[in-house]
């Protein structure tokens, strides 16, 4: 928001909410960080020890002993990357229609989509997992990634920030006599680089992290994505803490690398060239 | 020539299928899974031809992994299955009855502690044998309790309930012991209740729990949180116990390593001892068993693999990979497990342990007990009221 | 003017086949189940399920503890919709603001929470809410105040519990509402500051109306995420003390996953799939009017 000089006292003000809930924030993930750096022994130290008096490395040093992180790493880069662009195609794609297009029954369409999140995922867990053995997609990637691809939430997200384009735009263009896919590839996902990036970061995060999943589609473990694989490091008592914890930061590294990359295209400007002309 | 070398690879070919490579799969849990492998190595060096796969699966994660794989029949030929998870997955039908197999092994009923055994027995047969035990004993602090006058442990429930009381009369933020008090609980009630004599069933199947032993156990266990003996819902376990705020609680073996792992300020200063005494010093037996599905197409190699792990000098090594306890009695003589002080007390307190009537409904009866007494605790009803509470939830939950 | 058939097929057909394979028919097959007493013994063979009608659903009208997790579930919703609302807005829109510095770092930090492992959360959750060595009840001793036994005592039991939705929730949100901030053309500010209007007048006239559609979404997600309020009671209490957290979804589970009553569980989310269909239907129906 442009706006002339405002005064030191408001951007005291605003600085400090955001520091104060960037600190609220932030607390549980400096706490994991720190715990995957401490012995069993000082784990429950209270006061706690944000830093810990002697780091310890040897929580890293089990998880790379008895984790192969070769394969498990491969198998969620391929995964989570397959379901990020396929879903924001088809998200997109039926965004798009859902905002702009008219048709007989569109609404109630889309409400039925809406309707697959009123159900708890545990419900469908046994019968997906039937119908993909009927489909013989146990144990492959297409098991792992297609269930993942239809995503209500990414639709109706894209349909909302869809319909702010203008009318006007996508009428300009039917009249130079564009078809409905150049006006979709070429007017509607350009506009739409902040909602594509902001489902982007969330499906990847998402399907990164998925974890009972993939798990339950694994017939072997050549199949384990990276969060299960280090997992299974946890025993039934939840002992280990500091192991389970250095197994977490090692998974969410590459999600913050992704994110840090993908928050370039948060920066505003780019979306709106096609509307200032 | 070529006729020659035709014949040659024929022959080759048929040694190769001849000792064709068979494969044991395995599901097991976690760490147990990780360390697995040393045993697989020996049982693949001791039978060749076979190799063996083990499917390390997370134990948050292993129930709904069984589960689906049940529905869906997709599953090893073998796994380590949870004592309590034994009823519920075994009436769906999957489990291979294995007494036949027994007929001409080694494995039988007496070899192992009875509790134990227990939760391998299903609708009148056998549906896994037991691998390793857990079992619940008091884990206390001597030099704490020590300062208000017992130089041993509490032997009996009243001991129990006086020491608690000094305990906590120390001062503010002071207590006796470390009881459960909200969630499910069932596994940490159900052994005062067996002490005092009570029983959810009897023989023919009436449920028992307005039973005034049974009451007596839930007043007795309630008494502790109503008299602020027992903290709720504060501090840590190991903090409390390290600082002596809280020097007694029952849990099982796993928590041995933890405590030296995680308080090692405390070494030389807690011990572990049997239960209290009411009627008897019952406690509860938990750990695993190993099951074979009937979907497998190697059950023979599969019980040949229980077997290996069955053999006493294979149950020690076990314990000293692991440190879990051996569910074969014999075992507990050899030295590494009799000359240790605190082994020797689970191992006595193995002898009077039981597990929970092995029924698809338990979790369920679990629950209602939890909350029934959870009710008491907060003294919502009286002991005999949730009692009577308690009696028609199990009827409606067996009904 | 209408769409042709082809491209509405083209650009909806994919997403409806997933959806229907996926999701649809599970839950059709899910929803059949409600009427049977498909239990343990039914596992492996789905026969042996029987219609029983409307049975599940009488006895889940005279069950009183899905009463009181239906109770507790609305507390959650009613508290916990505006709160996140609020806090995500306004995070969204200081981000949002030309003159605030930092701003990459405070978007990561609202990133975290989302990608912060779920035990991480609960175990620093439940360390923060420790009623003797707690973060939140030394913080409030500096002022004199004795916290009171957040996790142990019925009555903050919940309270907690939906500290930590919203604390989950605020971050995320945020980056939504920030997704659809930058999407608002400048001119219209610009012709508003020329007009003199005050920053608040520009939220309230400008902002607003044009995030309208980020509403919408933000608002229904919230609706048919908090009425299927799980996670947390789940790692916090697992429903207690004295079944004060029980949520709809943790009874769900309950009965269908601990239990193996899949048609009791069939039924309660028939229930509870039609009480956020309504609510999403009547919210939807007013961004329409509006």
């Amino acid at each position: 928001m442009r706006k002339r000089k405002s005064s030191w006292l408001q951007e005291i003000a605003v600085h400090g909410f955001l520091f104060i809930m960037a600190a609220i924030m932030i607390l549980p993930f400096l706490w994991m960080i720190s715990t995957s750096f401490k012995t069993p022994a000082e784990i429950f130290v209270l006061p706690p020890r944000w830093i810990p008096k002697e780091p310890a490395l040897e929580n890293y040093r089990e998880l790379f002993a008895s984790i192969n992180f070769g394969r498990p790493f491969m198998n969620t880069v391929i995964v989570a990357s397959s379901i990020t662009f396929l879903s924001l195609l088809i998200s997109s794609m039926a965004g798009y229609a859902f905002a702009k297009f008219r048709f007989k029954g569109r609404d109630k369409l889309f409400f039925l989509i809406l309707a697959t999140l009123m159900v708890p995922g545990q419900m469908t867990m046994i019968p997906v997992f039937l119908l993909l053995r009927q489909l013989g997609l146990l144990n492959t990637y297409a098991g792992l990634i297609l269930p993942g691809v239809a995503s209500a939430f990414n639709i109706f997200f894209m349909r909302q920030f869809i319909m702010t384009i203008p009318n006007e735009l996508i009428e300009a263009a039917k009249m130079d006599g564009a078809r409905e896919s150049f006006i979709f590839f070429r007017i509607i996902l350009p506009l739409s680089k902040p909602a594509l990036t902001t489902i982007a970061i969330f499906t990847f995060t998402g399907s990164w992290n998925s974890f009972l999943w993939p798990l339950i589609i694994a017939q072997d473990e050549r199949m384990y994505t990276l969060p299960v694989a280090v997992s299974v490091l946890a025993g039934q008592y939840g002992e280990n803490l500091g192991i389970q914890m250095a197994g977490s930061c090692v998974v969410i590294t590459p999600i913050l690398v992704f994110f840090l990359f993908a928050q370039r295209y948060f920066i505003k400007g780019i979306a709106l060239t096609g509307l200032k002309g | 020539m070529k006729r020659g070398s035709l014949i040659l690879f024929l022959i080759f070919a048929l040694i190769t299928f001849s000792f064709a490579e068979r494969t044991l799969q395995i599901w097991a849990m976690g760490e147990e899974a990780k360390n697995l492998n040393v045993m697989a190595e020996k049982f693949m060096k001791e039978n060749p031809g076979v190799k063996v796969e083990i499917q390390a699966i997370p134990w948050s994660a292993a129930y709904d992994k069984i589960l689906t794989g049940i529905a869906g029949m997709q599953l090893p030929d073998l796994a380590q299955m949870g004592t309590t998870w034994m009823a519920p997955f075994g009436s769906m039908g999957v489990f291979e009855e294995l007494s036949s197999y027994m007929r001409d092994s080694f494995i039988s009923k007496d070899i192992f502690f009875e509790g134990s055994w227990q939760t391998v027995e299903l609708n009148g047969g056998i549906y896994g044998i037991p691998w390793y035990v857990d079992v619940r004993v008091m884990f206390y602090r001597t030099d704490v309790l020590k300062e208000v006058g017992y130089d041993h442990a509490p032997q009996t429930w009243e001991e129990l309930y006086d020491a608690a009381k000094k305990l906590a009369a120390r001062g503010e933020n002071m207590y006796g012991v470390s009881l459960l008090y909200t969630g499910v609980f069932g596994n940490e009630f159900m052994p005062f209740a067996w002490q005092a004599g009570g029983r959810i069933f009897d023989e023919k199947g009436n449920v028992r729990v307005t039973d005034p032993e049974f009451v007596e156990a839930i007043e007795y266990y309630a008494r502790f949180f109503w008299e602020e003996l027992a903290p709720m819902g504060g501090g840590n376990l190991f903090q409390d116990f390290a600082s002596g705020a809280v020097p007694i609680f029952f849990s099982g073996p796993w928590m041995v390593n933890m405590i030296d792992q995680q308080t090692p300020e405390i070494k030389g200063k807690w011990s572990v001892a049997l239960m209290p005494k009411k009627k008897t010093r019952t406690s509860f037996v938990g750990g695993s068993n190993w099951v074979i599905f009937n979907t497998s197409r190697n059950k023979d190699l599969a019980w040949k693999f229980i077997e290996f792990m069955t053999r006493p000098e294979n149950q020690l090594e076990w314990y000293e990979i692991v440190g879990s306890l051996p569910a074969v009695k014999s075992v507990w003589e050899y030295p590494e497990l009799a000359n240790d002080p605190i082994m020797k007390v689970f191992g006595e307190q193995l002898k009077d342990a039981k597990s929970p009537p092995n029924i698809p409904q338990w979790e369920e009866i679990a629950n209602a007990i939890s909350r029934r007494v959870e009710e008491v605790i907060y003294k919502k009803k009286t002991p005999q009221k949730a009692a009577e509470a308690l009696k028609k939830d199990i009827e409606k939950i067996v009904k | 003017m209408k769409t042709n058939w082809i491209w509405i097929l083209t650009f909806v057909g994919p997403a409806l086949i997933l959806l229907m394979v996926f999701l649809i028919i599970p839950i059709f097959a899910s929803f059949y189940l409600s009427f049977t007493d498909f239990n343990v013994f039914a596992m492996t063979d789905w026969s042996r399920a029987k219609l029983v009608g409307l049975r599940n659903f009488i006895e889940l009208f005279k069950d009183e503890l899905f009463w009181k997790a239906l109770m507790n579930t609305f507390y959650c919703l009613v508290v916990a919709m505006p709160v996140t609302v609020v806090l995500s807005l306004t995070c969204a829109v200081l981000l949002n603001r030309e003159q605030t510095r930092f701003k990459s770092f405070f978007r990561t930090s609202f990133f975290l929470p989302f990608i912060t492992n779920t035990v991480a959360i609960a175990v620093v959750w439940s360390w923060i809410l420790n009623p003797s060595y707690g973060l939140l009840n030394w913080f409030l001793s500096l002022f004199g105040i004795k916290g009171p036994n957040w996790l142990g005592d019925p009555r903050w039991a919940m309270p907690s519990v939906i500290m930590l939705v919203v604390w989950k929730a605020v971050g995320y949100n945020a980056i939504l509402f920030l997704a659809g901030l930058q999407n608002m053309p400048d001119f219209l500010y610009e012709a508003a500051e020329l007009d003199g209007a005050t920053s608040w007048q520009k939220f309230w006239y400008i902002t607003l109306p044009m995030l309208r559609p980020t509403m919408v979404f933000v608002t229904t997600m919230m609706i048919i995420g908090y009425l299927q309020l799980f996670e947390e009671p789940y790692m916090l209490t697992q429903g207690g003390p004295l079944n004060s957290t029980l949520s709809i979804v943790l009874y769900l589970y309950r009965q269908g996953f601990k239990f193996f009553k899949l048609g009791y569980a069939s039924s309660i989310a028939v229930v509870l799939f039609l009480m956020i269909s309504a609510l999403t239907l009547l919210r939807l129906k007013l961004a329409e009017r509006e």
